[in-house]
């Protein structure tokens, strides 16, 4: 089903904030919040992207939107160099990568009735006749499920999960290659979860396009990923295909993940706790980012950073268990 | 909506009235007499206080019970009639009537002078946060906020007006309303009283700016391929624009008796705050009841006023 051409390529991204403190400010240190991560996202997949809070997942994405300015690497789609496009063609490939956020109460501008905001996509796309305009929002509103006769309402007068059809269908608007969803359904009861979900997957179907899921959700993304990366502090650990990556986690904090969740718990398992919170992104740990909290450490983790290799073929980690 | 708006106004006229009232009723109680500022005359010419003062005060029907004389000043309100002025020797409505524009005139420009520069420099510093521009329109806007208005007026008349001779010290009414003369003496009253405040907005521009280009309709919008000018001025200052209203707003009603009033008195311009100024000082009642009573609506009709702006605003908003 997935025909092996990379839509997007990342390579060694890196995206570091400085941070200062103080009246007259003081360089306190720097922020890796995306620290040499290489991706590729293929025509038609759906790439998972799991990580606890704070690991960097979110700005990820913001950074192949050139959202956030990254500080370092490669971003390459269909063939064009990112990184180096200027602010007018940044904006035409800004169209391609649309991006889709967790919380429909601030993804949606209060001040705008709904068909606005879908529209004003296709403004910048060019259809600028009133009308037109008018029939494609229309038209828009209706595949995710919405009536088409809401354009006129605002935001507040719709609830969470029809907040978010309508940010999938300002996403659409654009008709866009590649959906950047960052954490979609976090906000949402489970039952409209799932409609959300079906959604988004049936659209892809009819219009062939990738998506990058980000979330802290391990049911969410097995139920709708092909691949499944896992992040912590700023790099990624494991990624490979879905069954191989559920049925068999190679790197620590994958195992942990998974156990963490009751009903993708292995054969009897028990769970394994992380002892600790993540350590401060200021000052990470020497060696293996994961040593402080991984319950096989060994006595290189603290010493090395162990490197990203593909251990099984199709299935990669960055761990010392698998030199 | 209309009957919202039926419902406020007379919600308006009920709170006017008590309030009035209670003004009325505090004047007459006070042990003052509009006749106090006259004795030291009266006195010197020899004549009897006392009696002299039961004259004037039965020739204005102070020496009534006050039940008669607030049912007496009602009946008259009530036909128009606002009382005349001891002190000014006019009917009180003429009285203000030849004043208000000076307030007017003054409140105006430095509420448009502290709008468009406020909310300017708010979002160019916004726009620019933690930027050198940014600090140093921070700087400028704490200095601006910690300055009084009366100070730096007296600052102006000093450099401008006494060691540099630009300007007259003091307002001249000679020139007509509608003359480059009057503008141009209004520069310093307007600055004086307009600079507090265009502090204050840049503050609040700049804090709701940057509430609002945190938000994710905001990162949606630049990921559509939007310009930054329209982001900021579609998505983020439509959005910061309402809390502004409600401050700007707030201004405007306390204006008049507040900051005005303090630049009046510096600059010798002739409006309503040195009117009733003078009628305090000179007990003179009526006209301390009519600027009191001009107060009250101001305030109460810009709270409505501000009120439906939100409806218009902010669609969430509805009064029914």
């Amino acid at each position: 089903m997935i025909n092996k051409v990379p839509l997007l390529q990342i390579k060694n991204l890196k995206k570091y904030y400085r941070v200062t403190a103080g009246l007259i400010p003081r360089p306190l240190g720097e922020i890796k919040a995306v620290d040499g991560v290489s991706l590729d996202i293929i025509e038609g997949e759906v790439l998972g992207l799991v990580g606890e809070s704070g690991c960097g997942k979110s700005t990820l994405g913001k950074a192949i939107l050139r959202l956030e300015e990254p500080t370092g690497g490669q971003i390459s789609f269909q063939g064009t160099d990112v990184l180096s496009l200027n602010k007018r063609d940044l904006r035409t490939l800004r169209g391609k990568i649309q991006i889709v956020f967790q919380d429909p109460d601030s993804s949606l501008d209060p001040r705008m009735p709904v068909g606005d905001s879908i529209g004003e996509a296709l403004i910048v796309h060019g259809v600028s006749g009133a009308g037109e305009r008018g029939r494609r929002v229309a038209r828009l509103m209706e595949k995710v499920g919405l009536e088409a006769g809401f354009a006129e309402r605002y935001p507040h007068e719709f609830s969470g999960g029809q907040r978010q059809r309508i940010g999938i269908a300002r996403a659409l608007a654009m008709d866009p290659r590649l959906i950047i969803a960052d954490e979609p359904v976090s906000a949402l009861d489970v039952s409209v979860q799932a409609q959300v979900l079906n959604l988004m997957m049936d659209i892809k179907d009819a219009d062939g396009l990738s998506y990058m899921f980000v979330s802290h959700d391990l049911a969410v993304v097995k139920y709708i990923a092909d691949r499944v990366a896992v992040m912590y502090m700023g790099q990624i650990v494991e990624l490979a295909d879905k069954e191989e990556l559920f049925r068999d986690p190679l790197h620590p904090y994958t195992e942990a993940l998974l156990s963490a969740v009751a009903g993708l718990r292995r054969g009897g398992g028990s769970r394994i706790l992380l002892s600790g919170d993540m350590p401060s992104p200021l000052k990470p740990p020497a060696g293996c980012r994961f040593h402080t909290r991984c319950h096989r450490v060994m006595e290189i983790c603290p010493v090395a950073e162990p490197a990203f290799r593909e251990v099984v073929p199709g299935h990669y980690a960055a761990c010392h268990l698998y030199p | 909506m209309r009957s919202y708006i039926i419902k406020r106004l007379l919600y308006s006229v009920i709170i006017a009235w008590g309030i009035l009232t209670i003004t009325f009723i505090l004047l007459r109680v006070g042990p003052t007499s509009p006749v106090d500022r006259y004795i030291l005359n009266i006195a010197a010419k020899g004549q009897d206080v006392e009696s002299v003062r039961q004259a004037i005060e039965a020739r204005y029907g102070l020496d009534k019970p006050i039940i008669e004389q607030y049912l007496l000043y009602m009946g008259n309100l009530l036909q128009g009639k606002w009382g005349w002025s001891f002190s000014a020797s006019q009917p009180v409505m003429e009285l203000i009537g030849s004043h208000w524009i000076y307030s007017f005139q003054l409140i105006l420009l430095a509420t448009i002078f502290a709008i468009i520069l406020g909310v300017g420099l708010g979002i160019l510093s916004a726009v620019n946060q933690n930027t050198k521009i940014d600090y140093a329109t921070s700087i400028f806007s704490f200095i601006g906020i910690s300055i009084p208005g009366f100070w730096l007026g007296l600052m102006l008349i000093l450099v401008f007006a006494v060691y540099l001779g630009v300007f007259k010290t003091f307002y001249d009414t000679s020139y007509p309303i509608w003359s480059l003369e009057n503008l141009r003496q209004l520069i310093m009253p307007v600055l004086a009283l307009g600079t507090g405040e265009l502090a204050g907005y840049v503050r609040y521009t700049r804090s709701a700016m940057l509430d609002n280009l945190r938000k994710e309709f905001v990162t949606t919008a630049r990921a559509k391929g939007l310009s930054e000018r329209t982001v900021i001025g579609k998505h983020v200052l439509r959005n910061a624009v309402l809390p502004l209203v409600t401050i700007i707003m707030f201004d405007l009603g306390s204006i008049v008796f507040g900051g005005a009033y303090l630049t009046e008195i510096v600059f010798g311009i002739p409006g309503l705050g040195q009117v009733s100024f003078n009628a305090i000082f000179a007990n003179d009642y009526a006209v301390v009841i009519a600027v009191t009573l001009i107060g009250t609506f101001m305030v109460l009709f810009i709270n409505l006023a501000t009120d439906l702006i939100y409806t218009y605003l902010d669609p969430r908003i509805r009064y029914d």
